[in-house]
């Protein structure tokens, strides 16, 4: 688990900080979750993404970071999801046959998001598209991905 | 509900589990969530589906003092203190310092064992509310992942679950053993024909205690020939008591 935070945040400090708080979070909802449907691990890493996303956009979170460390963080997360290459992200599995057959840019936003934690707004800025479009390619591509995963 | 709204939803609970929502909107889409059991399971659903892209980050061992800053925080909260996430910062210097390094290794392991052991304890505990564990063990491989849960409910009947897939070559069984005391040596609870949740109904065994030692082996087919392991570990851990 501190793999995905240490991927995600870019900094041993903060993949820690996300991990404990993932780990009271999940200590304290255990019993609401109960019964819950999908699998006690998928709910587990999404608890521990939601965190490591709540530190990324806390800006007074990063502000105290130098501004070189900063860009140094957010060209690191950019490099998570290369054109060529991308296939390691998604295992040996079905997932990287389904995400295959996603036009490019969808799955490169929905890589984006997942993997580096971009916002709607910061994809659309990396893709070089308006807003909007952005969130139609991800749209599109998980109804994609899911009839492709079912 | 029109079809349009369900798409509509659909589209939300994909922006929810990309983590494209902002704090505010996915506070709300929470709660509606707890109002809407299909809608939760379409984001869990979809959390199970794109999971191998978490399991691809390269795995990280927990570092020191990570286990004592998780137990106190966890006993902050358990008394009713309700610490922000966040509050966590560097407990190393008092916590861990007066530990000596094998005691540590050990309270590394509980901490971590208390955590995904509710967890998933609670998860799977849906169908069967009465019965309480007395002690949950998650057992770890040798690098640290977590691959197996045993909860122990001392009526010499135990429930294991497993996290992890188990290769195991043709004509093995899974052995799963505790070790109740030095003297008693480990005793088997029971032989599994592949990883699949089980449960285990042992010999007459004193109640499981704190720290326990759990663990599953590699056996020949039907279980271990002796009623000792002998084949490879898979993975143990030790047990921590329920009701913190």
């Amino acid at each position: 688990m501190r793999g995905v935070a240490r991927r995600m945040l870019g900094r041993d400090d903060l993949a820690d900080e996300a991990l404990q708080d993932a780990m009271v979070l999940i200590w304290r909802k255990a019993a609401q979750q109960a019964g819950g449907a999908g699998s006690a691990r998928g709910w587990i890493y999404a608890v521990l993404r939601n965190r490591c996303l709540t530190i990324l956009r806390d800006g007074s979170r990063l502000a105290s970071l130098p501004p070189e460390e900063l860009t140094r963080l957010q060209e690191a997360r950019q490099d998570l999801v290369p054109d060529d290459g991308w296939r390691l992200l998604a295992g040996p599995g079905r997932l990287g046959d389904c995400l295959q057959a996603l036009d490019d840019h969808s799955r490169r936003a929905i890589l984006m998001a997942h993997v580096a934690g971009f916002s709607h707004g910061e994809i659309s800025a990396r893709q070089g598209v308006p807003l909007g479009t952005t969130k139609s390619w991800i749209r599109r591509g998980l109804a994609s991905l899911k009839e492709c995963l079912s | 509900m029109n079809g349009t709204d369900r798409a509509e939803l659909a589209a939300l609970a994909g922006d929810y589990a990309l983590g494209l929502m902002s704090a505010t909107e996915a506070a709300l889409f929470e709660t509606l969530m707890q109002r809407d059991p299909a809608l939760a399971g379409e984001v869990a659903l979809l959390n199970d589906r794109l999971l191998p892209l978490d399991l691809s980050a390269e795995p990280a061992p927990l570092p020191e003092g990570f286990a004592e800053g998780l137990r106190a925080r966890l006993r902050e909260v358990a008394a009713g203190g309700d610490p922000a996430p966040g509050a966590w910062a560097g407990t190393e210097p008092g916590g861990a310092a007066n530990l000596n390094r094998a005691p540590w290794r050990r309270r590394a392991g509980l901490a971590a064992a208390l955590v995904i052991g509710v967890a998933l304890g609670l998860l799977g505990g849906a169908q069967r509310p009465a019965p309480q564990p007395i002690v949950v063990a998650v057992l770890l491989d040798d690098q640290g992942q977590p691959r197996a849960v045993i909860e122990d409910y001392g009526n010499d009947t135990a429930q294991i679950r497993f996290v992890a897939d188990v290769e195991m070559p043709p004509g093995t069984s899974i052995e799963a053993w505790t070790l109740p005391s030095q003297d008693l040596g480990p005793v088997s609870l029971g032989v599994l024909d592949g990883a699949r949740a089980a449960v285990l109904r042992g010999p007459d065994l004193p109640p499981p205690m704190d720290a326990q030692l759990y663990e599953i082996t590699l056996e020949p087919l039907g279980g271990s020939p002796t009623g000792r392991p002998t084949g490879p570990i898979i993975a143990k851990g030790l047990a921590v008591a329920q009701g913190l």
